[in-house]
């Protein structure tokens, strides 16, 4: 029966002092873990600001407008900071507005997945039997398709629009969520304090709402946040083959396939977009690791 | 059959309160990878009766299936064939609104206190939730019963209401567990184990909280536990298992002071025993070989395999519960030691020969 | 007609183990005279956010070679990492002070490669739960083999050998079978029993146990301590026994360290202890524990609250806010552990003085 001291340095076990917690760190490793959270979240939260609130105050040019006779200024253009497209639109509009796009996707994707997929999940874990095994053939179905074969199809055929790019990119986001919550669930299913709430009488639905679903939080979550970044990165594909959000709106996959084309001439079309996609799914993340760390998710 | 309800006749007896009849619990295992599969027994062909007021204490080693009967009993998962009849009325196959009932008064404590309560939530929340599924009384009143349970079991409900079990100790969290289990004010209480994986003075202290709370609130007990010192101090009577099968039951004096099957005496001769200076070299081991696989059972008499007395015999046809000596003492033994030899004492001139 | 015990064809115990000369002899290149194991005031302290541990609060003690002691104590009590201190297993948090000495060689500053060398050739540790011990995806010979060679020059098919040659010392059946088993094939008896052969896959002088038993089946737990005994007696190892089970180092030690909150409170011989206890958390050990020989549903003596915090060092007895004999001076000062009495030491202001006996009988 090693004490808590034994429990929390050396890992063993610990009898009488409570369930065991993460090693006590150095004050080093423990200021680190807090900015691997802090500076990616903080950078995230900037990145959403002027996207969804900048514009509202600022008379931020239109993405969609512009003259002919600005086309293709340059970056650190006075005015057009990040230049200008073909035809004149500003692409820092572009890339603020683009990135609304991303991030209403992303959280509507993530976002559905964690409802519907984290519903079905844990439904098919804890009621088991005929309803576990058909839930999750279902799923399994879904699962077997090439991931983007299947995002294409369903992108194709709906035709081009934002909710259509969400639609399609659930087909990927709910049965994974659902085979997450569901091994969860079976987990928490057998432990102790599950049967005695079972024992007490708790009827299922409040067993799933109290117990189950709050314990499964934080592996959800985390697994949600590491899956956005995926997510975005696949929206950037379609718009960038041209299947997600239509010409004129603008998208950062979009600005990038534009990027390409003109990248003899000037390289900065193609990389700034590609920055910001990158930088982006860099800080979702680092994000999700920290959070995964400080919430002792396996 | 008879047996089994002459396994009665307790100091402490009241009216039957549970009767298990030939209970068993089988798991199927698939093959996996080398390991082939078959079907595991882990209860086999349990029977005994426990009465209102007595506290029977299950001991039994790895694979004894002790903690498997526990589980059958209050039916997670339900027993594979057999009875359990819990106030009169037979627990096995009754659909989960059925047996709702039933589990107010049915309760259970298990050995490990920080995975048997939510992590998540507060102590008293832990402690009502119970009566929350009954819808018993207002709010308030579900508040006041929480508040003098928490003090019965010794934790003072205003410092440790709002705790959750990750800031208590072993001792503490246990505690709690045990007022959750008393919440529905139940009449017969399993306990998996429960002070196993506690300290010695903490487990003290939960014993004779389990001990004073039986006499206070006439509880039963069904006391599961693998520590023999620990299970003669609280029981009435005692039942001995391995590898699935009953061994013995009687009055607990009896089993300690005369026990009749060679498996209780091993275990009774295993005890360390604390007179210093001597130290004993050779002479605890009084059991020899491993258990056996609970997959593939020795047929006839399951512990013949280390039984210094087996015969062939024993081999052929697996032994009944059956009534020999005292009064309500029964085992299953072909060549039981009824010749009134005692138990392993500390004089070693109690060894004759 | 026999008695119970010969009823179940009892081995012929105590006669096998010469006189106990067999174990003091010292082992090869040591000087008789000098203690294998030489602790003195060992403190070990762990930071952790911005608190210190006290973990260990300058505890002192000698291991003779061939002779068992056992350690006793509850959770918190600092036995398991002041073991882990004598084989230098402490992480690079754990601020480790006073000395250490194995054979006359300080351990503590030692770096990784000598203590490397250390671990394995002079001391030994048995964990207490063989799961974790083992590695579940290697084959059990070879694990046993992987241990040998670390620490001694032979080639495959020796190793090989000598692991056989420990399988069958620690008497696990078909050894040559077992070799190529998994842990998982094994019974947690037989894990253990593995783990014992790879401890003295060097032939060690110091064995620690640490809780080596208590994970175990009461008749499995007999079995293992059997074999450890014997093992001393065959190769002349010294053993340190951890545990918080009086009556498992009453049956098998020869001397007795109680320990609490980090610090010794009670050490002597086993007989000397029994004979008469005299550390009041000592008595609160003894008086705790279920006892065959007592009448069932009897209330055990018990004292209340928790062990203390140890980031808060209190100037005081540690255990003077449980302790049924606590005086006003008890929290005043920290008693000394002091030799009251010839091989007898205790650290408390007001013992148990009368003979209380200590025998779990009557």
């Amino acid at each position: 029966m090693a004490g808590p001291v034994a429990s929390l340095v050396l890992g063993l076990p610990d009898a009488a002092g409570g369930s065991p917690q993460p090693q006590p760190q150095s004050r080093g490793r423990g200021l680190l873990r807090t900015l691997e959270i802090t500076i990616p979240g903080a950078l995230l939260l900037v990145l959403l600001f002027f996207c969804f609130i900048w514009p509202l105050v600022y008379p931020v040019p239109s993405p969609t407008y512009g003259s002919v006779l600005n086309a293709n200024l340059p970056i650190w253009s006075p005015g057009h900071i990040f230049g200008t497209t073909n035809v004149g639109y500003d692409n820092m509009a572009r890339i603020l507005y683009g990135g609304r796009t991303t991030f209403e996707v992303a959280a509507g994707v993530q976002g559905i997945g964690l409802v519907v997929g984290g519903l079905l999940g844990v439904i098919a874990g804890y009621a088991g039997r005929i309803v576990e095994s058909v839930l999750m053939r279902v799923l399994d179905i879904l699962i077997a398709f090439p991931a983007l074969v299947l995002i294409l199809v369903i992108a194709d055929s709906l035709g081009q629009s934002e909710m259509h790019v969400i639609w399609a990119l659930c087909a990927f986001s709910i049965p994974a969520t659902a085979r997450v919550a569901r091994a969860g669930t079976l987990r928490l299913r057998d432990q102790p304090f599950v049967v005695a709430a079972r024992l007490s009488g708790v009827k299922a639905w409040r067993i799933i709402s109290g117990h189950i679903v709050p314990n499964l939080m934080p592996q959800l979550l985390t697994f949600s946040l590491l899956g956005t970044g995926i997510v975005i990165i696949i929206e950037s594909g379609l718009d960038f083959l041209g299947y997600g959000i239509p010409d004129p709106a603008p998208s950062w996959g979009g600005m990038i396939a534009y990027g390409q084309t003109v990248m003899s001439v000037s390289l900065s079309p193609l990389i700034v977009p590609s920055l910001f996609l990158f930088g982006t799914v860099v800080c979702l993340n680092l994000l999700g690791d920290g959070l995964r760390g400080r919430w002792g998710v396996r | 059959m008879s047996s089994a309800s002459e396994a009665g006749t307790a100091p402490a007896g009241g009216d039957v309160l549970l009767e298990v009849r030939h209970l068993v619990q089988e798991f199927v295992l698939r093959d996996y990878g080398r390991a082939r599969g078959g079907v595991l027994q882990a209860v086999s062909d349990v029977s005994f009766e426990l009465r209102a007021g007595e506290t029977l204490g299950i001991v039994g080693e790895t694979g004894s299936g002790k903690s498997t009967l526990a589980r059958s009993v209050i039916q997670a998962p339900p027993p594979t064939r057999g009875e359990v009849v819990f106030e009169g009325k037979n627990l096995v196959g009754l659909s989960h609104r059925a047996m709702k009932p039933v589990r107010r008064h049915l309760q259970m404590v298990f050995q490990d206190p920080f995975t048997s309560l939510d992590p998540r939530w507060p102590v008293a929340r832990i402690v009502a939730e119970p009566l929350a599924a009954y819808a018993v009384g207002s709010r308030a009143e579900r508040q006041e019963r929480v508040s003098s349970l928490l003090k019965l079991v010794g934790l003072d409900p205003v410092r440790y209401g709002r705790r959750h079990p990750r800031e208590l100790s072993g001792g503490q969290a246990q505690r709690v567990a045990i007022a959750r289990a008393l919440v529905l004010e139940p009449k017969l209480i399993l306990c998996d184990e429960p002070a196993s994986s506690l300290d010695v003075l903490v487990q003290a202290q939960v014993l004779n909280l389990l001990e004073r709370l039986r006499s206070e609130l006439s509880l039963s007990y069904l006391f599961i536990a693998h520590d023999l010192a620990l299970v003669k101090q609280v029981s009435d009577r005692v039942a001995v298992m391995y590898l699935g099968k009953l061994c013995e039951i009687g009055p607990v004096r009896d089993i300690y002071r005369q026990p009749l099957h060679p498996y209780t005496l091993a275990l009774l001769a295993s005890i360390p025993d604390p007179a210093p200076g001597a130290r004993k070299h050779g002479t605890r081991s009084v059991i020899s070989g491993e258990l056996p696989s609970p997959l593939n059972p020795p047929s006839g008499c399951r512990f013949r395999t280390r039984c210094p007395r087996a015969q062939e015999r024993c081999a052929l046809q697996a032994p009944e519960l059956r009534a020999v000596g005292a009064e309500g003492h029964l085992v299953a033994c072909h060549f039981p030691l009824s010749d009134g030899a005692p138990a392993p004492g500390r004089e070693p001139a109690a060894v004759r020969g | 007609m026999a008695g119970p015990l010969g009823q179940l064809g009892r081995r012929p115990g105590g006669t096998s183990v010469a006189s106990s000369g067999a174990r003091d002899a010292a082992g090869p290149g040591q000087q008789p005279g000098v203690p294998l194991l030489e602790v003195s005031d060992l403190r070990v302290r762990f930071r952790s956010r911005g608190e210190t541990v006290h973990a260990v609060q300058g505890i002192s003690y000698t291991v003779e070679p061939g002779r068992t002691l056992a350690i006793i104590g509850e959770s918190g009590s600092g036995k398991t990492v002041s073991a882990y201190a004598v084989l230098g297993l402490l992480p690079r948090t754990a601020q480790v002070s006073g000395s250490i000495r194995f054979k006359g060689v300080e351990i503590v500053g030692l770096g990784e490669r000598e203590l490397r060398e250390h671990r394995g050739r002079n001391v030994a540790m048995v964990f207490q739960n063989p799961e974790r011990s083992l590695n579940p995806t290697m084959k059990v010979g070879n694990q046993i083999t992987e241990a040998v060679r670390r620490h001694l020059p032979l080639g495959r098919e020796q190793a090989r050998e000598r692991a056989i040659e420990l399988l069958q010392t620690v008497r696990i059946p078909a050894a040559e079978r077992r070799f190529h088993e998994y842990p998982h094939q094994l019974s947690g008896g037989m894990r253990q029993r593995v783990i014992i052969a790879i401890a003295l896959a060097c032939e060690p002088a110091l064995l620690i146990a640490d809780e080596a038993t208590t994970a175990l089946d009461v008749t499995t737990q007999a079995q293992i301590m059997d074999l450890l005994l014997d093992l001393q007696a065959q190769l002349g190892t010294a053993l340190v026994m951890i545990s918080h089970d009086l009556a498992l180092a009453a049956s098998y030690a020869e001397d007795i360290m109680v320990m609490y909150a980090g610090r010794v409170v009670e050490q002597a011989c086993a007989e000397d202890l029994f004979a008469s206890v005299r550390m009041p958390y000592t008595r609160a050990l003894l008086d705790a524990v279920p006892r065959v020989d007592l009448e069932p549903h009897v209330l055990l003596p018990v004292v209340g609250g928790l062990p203390p915090d140890l980031s808060k060092v209190a100037p005081g007895c540690s255990f003077a806010p449980r302790c049924p004999e606590a005086q006003p001076d008890c929290q005043a000062a920290m008693p000394p552990l002091e030799e009251h009495e010839t091989g007898h030491w205790w650290a408390c202001w007001h013992p148990c003085t009368k003979e209380a006996p200590g025998e779990l009988g009557e």
